[in-house]
Formats: structure tokens, C-alpha cells, sequence
């Protein structure tokens, strides 16, 4: 091999290395799909079928529950973290790395701190939350701090992902000053649109832009 | 034409150079983070990691939390030779194109 090629060898191998040391992509495009899908379907199936009793039974209020309302988003939510962890340990086999890598270490440290505030409220919405039908707060405290989640990792992650975290951080923000407004409409169905919309067309966007882009510092 | 013989030659081995480039990346790795990103042997990693820091381009730090964990920094010295090098090494890439 003579020096060029070697020099050539070499700065690749600088490349890959720093690529993967320093860009890490917490969603990949098949799960963003994969969520999305879900996310579009559940919002479809609360909205059918509110408005199916709501014909059928309109002296009753609501249909479902509060608390089954945020079991069927935590259900989606525990079925797209399988897929996610299949998805980068597939990965993880086929570049012959650790599934527990450095970089999944540090996504972990990122992420983490900015999911325990919703995790407390979720557990006082099972508690207690769930009797003055709070979803509308549940749900803007899900996308807000699901996207403050994906811009904490704005040091690796794609341009992409911290574009998608913005997106929820600033729907969620929008849904809190439009407070009065959102709850005039009938509860469980604006926390449902709201769900859909962000975790499903967000998703959708996202999956479509990158579903082909290779990672690039800086790119996206 | 570029000078080939201001190459590093310290630096200008696969594995020392997939260290030093781990190590410009971020303030510090741990052992074991090193081992699991390159996936080399201990013996392997430990001893370019002993090579390096001989010549002066990698410092070590020693902490007791649980258990006992060696981490790695570039040094300036280490630093400035790993830009040296990339530099030198785009020059020949450079020159072979022309």
C-alpha cells in the first residue's frame, strides 16, 4: 500500500471514529416510523370511538377514563422503547460494537435527568391527577419535556433530532398559553389530537427526512 | 511533496492513532469505555496506551469509586501532534490527487 492510500485509509478510519464517538442518534428513522404509525393509530382509534358513544350514549360525558386514557399512551410508549432498543442493538450487532456502547452510556445521562419531572407527574395523574380529568396537563408536561429530552442531546445528536425536540418543546409551550382555549373542548379529545399530532406527524416528518440520510456533523 | 517523515511515527499505527482520535474527542475515557468503543484486547489496548503515554501524548488519572477505574486525556503535547499529524496527513492525500 503506498502512502496515499494509506494516508487515505487512515483518515477514514479518523472519520468513522469521531462520527460514532461524537454523533448519536437516540431515534433512529425506523422507530420515529414505527411510532408514529402508532401514535396516528391510537389518536385514531380514542377519536372513533369517543365519538361512536358519543352518538350512541351522549348523556354520558366521556367514554374512557382518564387513567385508561394514559395507560393506552403509556402502552404505545412501552411498545416504541422495545423498538427502539431492538433497533440500535441490531445495530449495534452489525457494526460489531457493544449494545451497552459509550455513546448509549452518555444518551442515557442526557436523556434521563429531563424525563424524571414527567415521570413524577404521570404517578400523581395515576394517584390523584386523573379525578379533575387532567390529561390536558399530563400530555403537554409528555411532549414538552419529551422534546427538552431530545434537545439534551443536542452535543451528539443530529441536527434533525434537536429540530424534532424543538418541535414538541415548542407545542407543548404553545398548548400551555392556549390553556383556556384547549380546555373549552370536550376532554379526552383535545390530549388525544394533541398526542396524535405531535408523537404521530412529528414522528412521521422526521422519519421521512432522515429514513435515507447518511450522519453528518452538522448536517441534516 | 509532502515530507512523509514528518509523519508522527508514534501516532501512525492503526490502533494508537483509533486511541488518539477517541481521546480528541471528548475530555476523557475511561478503560473500558476504550476497550468497548475499539474493541481491543486489554493486553492490546494497554499497551499502546503505554506507548502513548511515554512519548509523552497521554495522561492518566487514577480514581478509587467503587472499584478502582484508570482514565485517559490527550495531553497539550498530545493534542498538537494529533493535529500535526491529521494536517500532514491531508497534505499527502492532497498531493496524491494532483
Amino acid at each position: 500500500m503506498d502512502e496515499r492510500k494509506r494516508a487515505e485509509e487512515h483518515l477514514r478510519v479518523i472519520r468513522t471514529l469521531m462520527e460514532r464517538a461524537t454523533i448519536y442518534r437516540a431515534i433512529s428513522a425506523p422507530t420515529a416510523l414505527v411510532g408514529s404509525i402508532l401514535a396516528l393509530a391510537l389518536s385514531a382509534t380514542v377519536w372513533v370511538r369517543e365519538h361512536h358513544w358519543a352518538a350512541n350514549a351522549p348523556a354520558v360525558m366521556r367514554h374512557i377514563s382518564a387513567r385508561r386514557f394514559a395507560s393506552l399512551w403509556l402502552g404505545a410508549l412501552a411498545i416504541v422503547i422495545g423498538v427502539n432498543t431492538f433497533f440500535v442493538w441490531r445495530q449495534a450487532q452489525r457494526d460489531g460494537r457493544p449494545f451497552i456502547s459509550p455513546s448509549l452510556k452518555l444518551a442515557l445521562r442526557s436523556i434521563l435527568p429531563c424525563l424524571v419531572f414527567p415521570a413524577a407527574v404521570t404517578i400523581w395523574f395515576f394517584c390523584d391527577g386523573y379525578e379533575f380529568d387532567n390529561e390536558l396537563l399530563l400530555v403537554r408536561i409528555w411532549i414538552a419535556f419529551y422534546g427538552l429530552s431530545l434537545i439534551a442531546t443536542q452535543h451528539f445528536a443530529p441536527r434533525s433530532l434537536v429540530l424534532l425536540g424543538w418541535g414538541f418543546l415548542l407545542t407543548g409551550a404553545g398548548m400551555t398559553v392556549a390553556t383556556r382555549q384547549l380546555e373549552y373542548y370536550a376532554t379526552p379529545l383535545v390530549p388525544n389530537l394533541a398526542m396524535g399530532f405531535s408523537f404521530g406527524l412529528y414522528h412521521l416528518v422526521y422519519a421521512m427526512c432522515v429514513w435515507n440520510s447518511p450522519v453528518r456533523p452538522g448536517s441534516e | 511533496m509532502p515530507d512523509f517523515d514528518k509523519l508522527d511515527k508514534v501516532i501512525h499505527e492503526k490502533g494508537r492513532l483509533s486511541i488518539m482520535t477517541l481521546l480528541a474527542t471528548r475530555p476523557a475515557w475511561s478503560f473500558q469505555d476504550l476497550k468497548a468503543e475499539l474493541n481491543m484486547s486489554d493486553g492490546n489496548l494497554i499497551t499502546h496506551l503505554r506507548t502513548l503515554h511515554k512519548f509523552g501524548l497521554v495522561a492518566l488519572t487514577k480514581e478509587i469509586r467503587e472499584r478502582p477505574q484508570t482514565s485517559y486525556a490527550l495531553t497539550g503535547k498530545g493534542r498538537l501532534a494529533f493535529k500535526e499529524y491529521l494536517r500532514v496527513l491531508e497534505q499527502i492525500v492532497k498531493a496524491g490527487r494532483k
